[in-house]
């Protein structure tokens, strides 16, 4: 069975790490998560259970596609500065969801400088991957 | 598992197998499959039996009896009531040049670029399609496809299996040399994420270079190509902060860099720029050698680079080439004068959308002591770039010039 874990972020969140606004986070604070999140990767990797995984342009990048008068127009940028939204995701196969949920939690740990307040509280979520019914169901 | 010996040896064997499979029984696409089982099989029982006396004999019988399997199975599917003759093992053919003949047929133009790449790593290269998937951070299933198609589309087009006509053959080779240079450029890129089981595509793509280098030495441009991969390469050490953020070339550490690389590529380009009128391979590995044989950043041979990136102009309208080339001007004369090339080139769409047009004005304009319109560009710049180190170095420029002003 499939798994996504989605990490989520808002604006000021990705500002606070790409220096935008000056504050923020140390080159140090940024190899300490960059070799975090590189380790929990190759430990999927290692145990088989890592399918894909993807991180996302900044919030502000987001183009949004609606209908007006049955028409489709391009909103940039559509999020407000604080707005949790998807920031990336990792896709796991592992025997149970309890599983997944273990790989999510290890997130948990993730390294951050003191300084940094999140936009939001931290969490992240794991859904199952809907597919065809297993062999068996 | 297999020792990482054993490996190279079964992915340089990968393309000499293939060949003596095609050349002997045709049908490319059934026989790419057996080899890849072949080589599957390989791995699980050599580490167990030992590495057999002839290893290429051993796949070679190995994959054409899985061959026959696959295409009995089909035939049978298909109704057929032909039976397929018993084949024997064919005898060493001229390896070489089967793995040339592949190459050309795995960047037949009539394959995307994303096709090409992924057969070629696969049928050339040796790499599992799990391998080539991961490399690209893309599902199996989706590689799985790709790689399909490919060798579907190849079927379709009806390509006999030999070199390409000598009046398509210096289009064909281009083709080819693209398709490795753009396999080094998305490993040197480089992307987030898991670093484990992640074949090195910058060293893979340098291994098919050498390979091209040696079946086709009088090829300047091969040569040159090897080069400027080798010569860019050299670098690699030095290129990223460990937070991951991008050291610009005037501020790495230059005893990071690999001086048997350098030695290495300044060899190859010298050997090659003789024989005239060199092309575009040969003109950007002469330039990633002025910057690399340079001791201090302050001893590089600017004006001479400006003149290779003019000569470079001459061969494509590629809007990046004429970019450096403004950068170039304004190291031997100055901001402004690299400014007055670097503006026009704004209107330029697909320069104005991006970064590093920004990132080079920002640049001249802070060596001219306009603070507050670098400023302003390396702003716009971080706006424009989707890669968040590069943001963060774009930032961290527009802060320091702040400060510079106050």
């Amino acid at each position: 069975m499939k798994y996504m874990i989605m990490l989520t972020g808002s604006q000021r969140d990705f500002d606070m790490i790409t220096g935008a606004g000056g504050s923020g986070w140390t080159p140090e604070d940024l190899a300490a998560l960059h070799e975090f999140m590189t380790k929990w990767n190759n430990e999927l990797v290692e145990s088989g259970e890592f399918v894909d995984g993807q991180g996302l342009a900044a919030p502000v990048h987001t183009r949004r596609v609606s209908l007006r008068d049955g028409v489709p127009v391009v909103t940039d940028g559509p999020y407000a500065e604080t707005q949790e939204v998807l920031a990336g995701y990792t896709i796991v196969e592992c025997a149970s969801f309890d599983r997944a949920t273990e790989i999510a939690a290890k997130l948990a740990d993730t390294p951050h400088p003191q300084s940094a307040q999140l936009a939001n509280e931290w969490y992240v979520d794991v859904r199952p991957i809907a597919g065809a019914p297993e062999f068996g169901d | 598992m297999l020792d990482p010996s054993g490996e190279d040896l079964l992915r340089e064997l990968a393309p000499q197998v293939l060949g003596a499979l095609v050349r002997r029984y045709g049908h490319f696409d059934t026989a790419e499959d057996a080899v890849q089982e072949a080589l599957l099989a390989a791995a699980r029982q050599w580490p167990a039996d030992g590495v057999p006396d002839n290893p290429r004999a051993w796949l070679i019988r190995v994959a054409a009896r899985r061959l026959t399997d696959l295409l009995r199975a089909d035939q049978a599917r298909r109704g057929r009531e032909d039976t397929v003759a018993a084949w024997p093992v064919p005898a060493p053919g001229p390896a070489t040049d089967d793995s040339l003949v592949l190459l050309f047929m795995c960047c037949h133009p009539a394959l995307s670029p994303a096709s090409q790449i992924a057969l070629t790593l696969r049928a050339v290269g040796g790499l599992t399609t799990a391998e080539v998937a991961r490399a690209f951070l893309v599902p199996e299933d989706t590689m799985t496809r790709r790689i399909t198609r490919a060798k579907k589309s190849i079927k379709d087009s009806g390509v006999p299996f030999g070199l390409p006509p000598a009046d398509e053959r210096s289009a064909r080779l281009a083709a080819v040399l693209r398709v490795l240079y753009l396999i080094f450029n998305e490993g040197y890129v480089g992307t987030t994420g898991p670093t484990l089981a992640r074949v090195e595509l910058s060293a893979e793509a340098i291994r098919l270079a050498r390979l091209v280098h040696r079946l086709l030495p009088g090829d300047a441009e091969a040569t040159g190509l090897l080069a400027l991969m080798v010569l860019t390469d050299a670098r690699r050490a030095a290129r990223t902060a460990p937070d991951g953020t991008p050291v610009p070339m005037a501020e790495q550490d230059r005893s990071r860099w690999n001086r048997s690389q350098i030695a290495e590529g300044v060899a190859l380009v010298s050997a090659a720029l003789p024989s005239g009128d060199p092309g575009p391979y040969q003109i950007q590995a002469a330039i990633a050698a002025l910057h690399d044989e340079a001791e201090r950043a302050e001893d590089t041979d600017w004006p001479q680079i400006a003149l290779l990136y003019e000569v470079l102009l001459d061969h494509s309208d590629n809007p990046v080439v004429a970019l450096n080339h403004a950068v170039a001007v304004a190291m031997v004369r100055g901001p402004e004068a690299g400014l007055a090339l670097l503006d026009p080139l704004g209107a330029d769409d697909r320069l104005a959308a991006d970064h590093r047009w920004h990132t080079a004005r920002a640049h001249l304009l802070e060596r001219s002591g306009d603070l507050d319109a670098a400023r302003a560009a390396y702003l716009t710049a971080a706006a424009k770039t989707m890669s968040p180190p590069q943001q963060r170095y774009l930032h961290t420029r527009a802060e320091y010039v702040r400060r510079a002003r106050n």
